[in-house]
């Protein structure tokens, strides 16, 4: 058996869209969450099957910053890949993601990036509306509607971003 | 007919060629004066290197990336060049060079003067101690210095740990421990580490050289050395002496050079790093209380004293004592003699 590609990726988005209750139960983790508030990150491993190779992503989990301006963009460095993750219930989240997609962009050029709607289950007065996502696919994107209380579809998302890493 | 043909080409073979020669201008004059402007633009060398050097610096390009012919081909004339430069100006050819010896010596210097000092800083705190005394007379014995036997006796540190870091994306490439060391989850630790060193880089603004080179809490040290593309971080647990930065740094350079070209096309698969385990084994190592350092740390252990030589505090410990002695002498003389007077 051939070891396992391994593949840093990094995980972005504003705060409070709950990236991190999103991953809590799918990752092996090792670290505590204080190291958010401490250095600004935290790591955690994903090992996904795709055919029949294993990959281990190493994802850089970055805390959730409301501005690009306040982002420790040196954690994205050699990033093969990442997920932006919105709160579906505030639709700032996604002008936020947008911003940080850019400056992703700029230090990584295009790399495989996956959009994730978060809080799915949930409904707010700030909705992002099914419109807005559907102009969202158009363009080009690759969303995937997820819930952290539900456990829906976030293995399918690292899934996915594992098999477009290693294509 | 035929006589008519024959006698005009017998008469005036001359003035038939200037016929010829007079057709040959009425039909090709433009193309004749193009022709010879043509020739002048291939015999005048000015006009031909202006041409050359238009397409020089793209034809150099284009065939370097075809094949190495280029360079070999290159390679005399440059080394020529290089030895006429040296030999008109050195100081150039100098200057140009500085900014990459510079960082390089300057580490070497600094790391050098680490060992000594800290060969004369253990060799102090033990200068006047018991222990101090004792060893004193051991290093009378058997002939060592004794900043030698004092690092003998004090140096106790264990490399526990060596992780292989592609620095770029903070992945592992090759872990090695011994057994003892317990080991969790080497991807996302070093992930941790790397963090870190980011965290500490930007907050206290280090300058694009500076690295973090080691962090200690408790009994552990990691030290870290680095390398354009790849990093060691050796976990130590105890009082490891500066040589074995010396080995890290041996490990590094010479897994860079080995592993260059897969290092740069590095995109997740870490099996062609499995051959510089050797390297990293080669980190682990141990020394125990009152023994020199086990395996191939014995050299280093060894060369680690020879700069304490110099520089061990001479004996002045001995001179109190001997002034002490002699004091002594004195006063048991002057006893014996006012005894022996009276």
């Amino acid at each position: 058996m051939t070891d396992p590609i391994k593949k840093k990726i990094c995980m972005l988005g504003a705060f409070a869209v709950g990236k991190t209750s999103l991953i809590k139960r799918y990752v092996e983790d090792l670290f505590s969450e204080k190291y958010h508030t401490t250095i600004g990150v935290k790591v955690d491993k994903k090992t996904v099957k795709v055919d029949d190779r294993t990959v281990d992503l190493i994802l850089w989990d970055l805390a959730g910053k409301n501005g690009i301006s306040e982002m420790r963009t040196t954690y994205l460095r050699g990033a093969a890949g990442y997920l932006l993750v919105v709160d579906k219930t505030r639709v700032n989240t996604l002008d936020v993601a947008m911003e940080m997609h850019k400056m992703a962009q700029d230090m990584l050029g295009k790399v495989p990036c996956i959009l994730i709607l978060n809080k799915w289950d949930l409904e707010g007065k700030w909705d992002i509306d099914e419109a807005a996502i559907g102009d969202l696919r158009n363009s080009g994107w690759y969303t995937i509607k997820t819930s952290a209380k539900t456990g829906m579809s976030v293995d399918q998302a690292f899934e996915t971003l594992a098999r477009k890493l290693i294509e | 007919m035929n006589d008519t043909n024959e006698s005009r080409q017998g008469k005036d073979p001359v003035r038939s060629d200037d016929e010829l020669a007079n057709l040959r201008m009425l039909l090709l004059s433009p193309e004749q004066e193009e022709i010879a402007r043509l020739r002048q633009r291939l015999d005048d060398p000015r006009i031909r290197a202006d041409e050359l050097s238009r397409v020089l610096a793209e034809a150099i390009v284009i065939r370097a990336s075809t094949d190495k012919k280029l360079a070999q081909a290159l390679l005399p004339t440059i080394e020529e060049t290089i030895k006429d430069s040296v030999k008109k100006d050195p100081k150039f050819l100098a200057d140009a060079i500085f900014p990459v010896i510079g960082p390089a010596m300057r580490k070497a210097i600094a790391e050098s003067i680490r060992s000594m000092f800290q060969s004369m800083n253990e060799t102090l705190s033990y200068a006047f101690s018991w222990k101090g005394l004792k060893w004193r007379l051991e290093s009378i014995q058997t002939g060592k210095p004794f900043a030698e036997i004092v690092l003998m006796h004090t140096l106790i540190y264990s490399v526990e740990q060596v992780f292989l870091v592609h620095r770029e994306t903070g992945l592992v490439l090759q872990h090695v421990a011994t057994t003892s060391a317990g080991i969790k989850d080497v991807d996302m630790v070093s992930g941790m580490l790397t963090a870190i060193q980011d965290f500490v880089h930007d907050s206290f603004g280090a300058s694009e050289n500076q690295i973090l080179q080691s962090l200690h809490v408790g009994e552990y040290s990691i030290w870290v050395e680095q390398g354009p593309q790849v990093a060691l971080a050796a976990v130590i647990q105890g009082n490891p002496p500066e040589e074995l930065r010396g080995k890290l740094e041996d490990a590094v350079e010479k897994i860079e050079f080995q592993q260059s070209r897969v290092l740069q096309e590095f995109k997740g698969d870490v099996t062609p790093f499995a051959t510089s385990r050797y390297h990293l084994e080669s980190c682990l190592v141990q020394a125990k209380l009152g023994m020199k350092a086990t395996g191939a740390a014995r050299q280093s252990a060894a060369a680690a004293t020879q700069p304490a030589r110099t520089h061990s505090k001479p004996g002045l410990l001995w001179l109190i004592i001997g002034a002490g002695l002699v004091c002594l002498v004195i006063l048991i003389l002057g006893i014996i003699f006012s005894l022996t007077g009276r």
